[in-house]
């Protein structure tokens, strides 16, 4: 590891790369362990629910899914800040208050996408298992094992904007060498000291590091038919 | 099993059953023209609705020896043997081997047994259907027009597959189909539906042939005219 760490300090200037890509994947890895189990259990529940304002609440949670980090960073600021109504945890310019606001960030989307691909397959799924004499528990399993494709989409799409984050990691975390700078704001702090090619580097190498993980992810999915007779 | 009073409205549809008595141990066929309430009976029966008043008195059936198949059965990721076992495996029953490879063999399926269960072809799809639906030893089967897609030698196969159930253990069917000879060659009993309402229950004799009821009398002479004009 001490290897790998003087091989990238030695190639890249003295912004601390390999601690940036130790907190960008700690930070992508928790944000997106959260914001699945959140977002999925949303999903779930808001598909179930029948409520007043269920179509507000919908809608809202559609805006929220493309809303700018950088807001979400604005408003996590505030809310960390030393005068804010979480100030006195002590968040601000920590990996958890960044962890905090990409959570903020990737949840409806989670939310969002497990909530469209139950709305059009889970009644069908829920109908064939009372058929066939499930309780409500096996019932539920069955879905969340049916949807599993679609399940998976939405965590890695949730990844996806996690690593590749910027705005709100710079406001919450202060892009702080070897503490909260992750990949993404590495380069934006090279590209702003005119060093273009390490920053181009950077992106290369987060985007491989990127399809690595996804290609592992892939690994396990493996096994899916997709052989449907239409 | 006794339905009273049942009433159930979805959308413009009204469905109301004042009464209807499926006697167990009979085959009962179910007909009448579309949208007249048949697989919302069935799904109420299923538990899958709930009547917005009524009853329904399983008489000591319980919900979990009912089953249903549809006309578009749904099959779970996997293959057709995991499909098979799916209502096993929810009851922690240990899948007979010998049972499931005498099901697939009588169905011609055997060599589809490891197959994913959606590619097959929709005949193939129905007869698992079917297979899945009875590998638990249900009390009440409900077919849902599953049996439509079948070709006449495969519709004779389960035909006989009823029939051997039946000499065996008497249990209670209730058949959906706009197969008139189908329905007169399996049913004891007949319920003719017409707008959300049961209009007549009785021996399929009677209801088919014998009805002072038009409706029912212009619904079998169309189908019959219609089975003419195709054979």
């Amino acid at each position: 590891m001490q290897f790998l760490k003087e091989i990238l300090d030695t190639f890249f200037s003295d912004v601390g790369v390999f601690d940036a890509i130790f907190v960008t994947f700690q930070l992508a890895f928790c944000a997106t362990f959260i914001s699945s189990v959140l977002g999925i259990f949303l999903g779930l529940l808001l598909e179930r629910a029948r409520f007043v304002g269920k179509r507000v609440v919908i809608r809202i949670n559609r805006t929220l899914m493309g809303v700018p980090p950088v807001v979400i960073g604005l408003v996590v600021y505030m809310i960390l800040m030393r005068r804010g109504p979480l100030g006195r945890l002590n968040l601000l310019f920590t990996v958890p208050g960044m962890i905090f606001a990409q959570v903020l960030i990737i949840t409806p989307i989670i939310c969002g996408m497990t909530y469209t691909s139950l709305v059009s397959k889970a009644p069908a799924i829920r109908t064939f298992a009372r058929t066939m004499g499930a309780s409500p528990v096996q019932t539920q399993c069955l879905v969340v094992r049916e949807l599993k494709r679609e399940l998976y989409f939405a965590v890695v799409t949730g990844f996806g904007r996690s690593i590749s984050e910027v705005g709100a990691v710079m406001l919450v975390g202060g892009n702080i060498k070897g503490h909260t700078r992750t990949m993404t704001t590495t380069i934006s702090l090279l590209k702003s000291q005119g060093i273009f090619t390490e920053g181009l580097t950077l992106g290369i190498l987060l985007l491989i590091m990127a399809f690595i993980i996804q290609s592992l992810a892939d690994f396990f999915q493996r096994g899916e038919k997709t052989d449907e007779n239409y | 099993m006794r339905i009273t009073d049942l009433e159930k409205k979805q959308g413009d549809f009204q469905m109301r059953i004042d009464s209807l008595v499926l006697k167990s141990g009979k085959i009962h066929g179910i007909i009448g023209g579309n949208g007249c309430g048949k697989t919302t009976l069935c799904k109420l029966i299923m538990g899958i609705l709930e009547p917005d008043s009524g009853t329904l008195d399983y008489e000591g059936l319980e919900i979990q020896n009912i089953t249903m198949t549809a006309q578009r059965p749904y099959f779970i990721q996997g293959s057709v043997y995991e499909n098979i076992c799916y209502p096993l495996k929810i009851r922690r029953i240990r899948p007979d081997e010998q049972k499931i490879d005498h099901w697939l063999s009588r169905c011609g399926l055997t060599e589809k047994k490891h197959q994913y269960a959606r590619s097959l072809s929709s005949g193939e799809q129905q007869k698992v259907s079917m297979i899945r639906a009875l590998i638990f030893d249900p009390e009440l089967v409900m077919i849902d027009e599953t049996l439509s897609n079948l070709d006449p030698e495969n519709l004779e196969l389960f035909e006989n597959v009823i029939f051997d159930i039946q000499k065996k253990r008497k249990i209670t069917w209730l058949l959906i189909s706009h197969r008139l000879a189908h329905i007169y060659k399996m049913c004891d009993e007949l319920h003719f539906m017409h707008g959300g309402t049961v209009l007549a229950s009785g021996g399929k004799q009677e209801i088919l042939f014998e009805t002072g009821d038009e409706r029912i009398r212009r619904f079998v002479a169309n189908e019959v005219i219609r089975m003419d004009g195709s054979v």
